[in-house]
């Protein structure tokens, strides 16, 4: 895990190895309760995909969130500017500058974004910034029972993120979209 | 996307916006088209001067009225973001709605000026400076050709704005392409110049022939020109990539199929377009003379806007149910 942050250059991304995911929600569930997201809306979520023919049926689980882009559609279209980008490339929203225009919702190509039905601003993940800072690991990582996630810092060779990528073979999602995004996806 | 996050409220914003910018732009050329050293056709002018800025004002309470947080609103105009289609589209909003209050302004009689003022209550009016005064009674007749022609690019950019609001989204295939923008300035302007068919044969003045010639022959063109943009759009995002063609599917097979076949295709674009040719023949083939028959003129403005109407229906719901995956 990336040491406590000082000032040098440093990108978060996580790496996810989706193989070993079981689909046990545990992730699910400690966003929740860290983040006090509300009823009915998530910041992360398992995509589940079923293939192959009977008996031959294979299952699989893609755990989703916010890919904090390189390049986030989501931050260029927010006419306020709450919708902005860390230094470390984390993407957050600046609730009280948040006019709930639904704008950034609707340019998320990875539709990681929710109206939050009680302050009627816009929510989204935020690779657990708070505890970052403080120099812990984002509450889905903490909790994750197979160690499906990985979080750390691009630019730190020493951190496991950092050997993952150089050593495994992975894909992005929709690279196509031009947005950059930095969740890893691990073949 | 899971649930369209834009809803109504933004299909009647898109809408109402463009149909004051096509407002502005009909009347607009009404005005700057001179004989004898008038404007050419000046009822029109002053229907579509009048009505201008109306809509939009309507429109842009229902965008404040849309957001999470209405009395953040403000929030837009003190954060200049260039790269953000909304920021931009706000400011030509408001300069827009002015410019039309000014314009509407310059085309009142000096009765209609006073006895709008009359209006203000004596108290208030005391206390208006009396430079304030002076100006709020000048003539602006003068101003009219001055303002038309300021007005063009602010028009037509509102207009193109609409759809360049949804076009600059990458997310959304549906949208993200060249030529929605136009698409939607096209019928913009189309629906202004059909609504200007329709209040000037609402109008106690009997309508002229050279004023329904002038009207037809500019929507004859917008309608003409909206084709020559929806067909290379349907055409070329078949030949495109999957995303894209899978995003056509909408309109192609999928939930919006007959919405935009039957309702904005067929009974909003090429009904009245072939109403209006056949209205038009004798002055297109130059035999016969032309006659106006309200019934028909008035249907086909209606449905001209209707069309609209149901365009950027189609656009809001089916865009935001596209995706990349
Ligand atoms: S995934 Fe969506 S919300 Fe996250 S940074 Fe990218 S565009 Fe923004
Ligand atoms: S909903 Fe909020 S964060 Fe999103 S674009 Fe609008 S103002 Fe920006």
């Amino acid at each position: 895990m990336a040491t406590k942050s000082v000032k040098t250059a440093q990108r978060y991304a996580m790496v996810i190895d989706a193989k070993k995911c079981i689909n046990c929600k545990a992730c699910v569930v400690a966003c929740k309760a860290e983040n006090q997201v509300p009823l009915g809306v998530f910041r992360n979520w398992i995509d589940e995909e079923t293939s192959g023919e009977y008996p031959h049926l294979r299952m699989s689980f893609d755990p989703e969130q916010c890919h904090h882009c390189a390049d986030p559609s989501c931050v260029r279209v927010c006419p306020t500017g709450a919708s902005w980008q860390r230094e470390d490339g984390i993407v957050l929203v600046n609730e009280d500058d948040c006019i709930g225009c639904k704008y950034c919702i609707i340019a998320c190509p990875y539709d990681a974004r929710y109206h939050n039905p009680e302050t009627h601003t816009v929510g989204k993940c935020t690779f657990c910034s708070h505890r970052v800072d403080r120099g812990e690991l984002p509450a889905c990582v903490e909790t994750c029972p197979s160690k499906v996630r990985v979080f750390g810092d691009l630019n730190d060779p020493k951190s496991q993120l950092h050997q993952l990528l150089a050593t495994r073979r992975y894909e992005v999602k929709n690279p196509q979209t031009g947005n950059g995004p930095q969740l890893y996806y691990l073949l | 996307m899971r649930e369209p996050v834009w809803e109504f409220l933004i299909v009647n914003y898109l809408f109402l916006g463009g149909l004051s910018a096509g407002l502005y732009f009909a009347s607009a050329l009404a005005t700057w088209i001179q004989e004898d050293g008038r404007s050419a056709y000046p009822r029109i002018a002053r229907w579509g001067a009048l009505l201008a800025p109306w809509p939009v004002s309507l429109g842009s309470a229902l965008l404040v009225l849309d957001l999470g947080k209405p009395m953040r609103f403000w929030k837009i105009f003190f954060h200049f973001r260039w790269r953000s289609p909304m920021s931009i589209g706000s400011w030509l909003l408001v300069a827009f709605t002015f410019l039309s209050l000014a314009y509407l302004w310059s085309w009142l009689e000096q009765d209609e000026r006073q006895s709008l003022q009359a209006r203000i209550p004596g108290k208030i009016r005391k206390r208006i400076p009396a430079r304030v005064q002076r100006w709020l009674d000048l003539d602006a007749s003068l101003w009219r050709r001055n303002l038309a022609m300021l007005g063009f690019p602010i028009a037509v950019g509102v207009g193109i704005y609409t759809g360049v609001l949804l076009g600059a989204v990458q997310a959304r295939p549906f949208w993200n392409t060249n030529l929605v923008a136009q698409m939607f300035l096209f019928s913009a302007l189309s629906s202004g110049t059909a609504a200007l068919v329709v209040a000037r044969l609402m109008d106690r003045e009997p309508v002229e022939l050279k004023e329904m010639r002038f009207l037809y022959s500019m929507d004859i063109t917008l309608i003409v020109l909206e084709l020559f943009i929806v067909l290379p759009y349907l055409i070329h995002g078949e030949l495109s990539s999957l995303a894209v063609k899978e995003a056509l599917a909408q309109v192609l097979g999928g939930p919006f199929t007959i919405v935009f076949w039957l309702f904005f295709m067929g009974i909003g674009l090429l009904l009245p377009l072939a109403i209006e040719l056949y209205e038009f023949k004798p002055v297109i083939l130059g035999k016969g003379t032309f006659h106006i028959q309200p019934r028909w003129a008035l249907t086909a403005g209606g449905l001209v806007l209707f069309g609209g109407y149901m365009l950027r229906y189609i656009f809001v719901f089916a865009g935001q149910a596209t995706g990349f995956r």
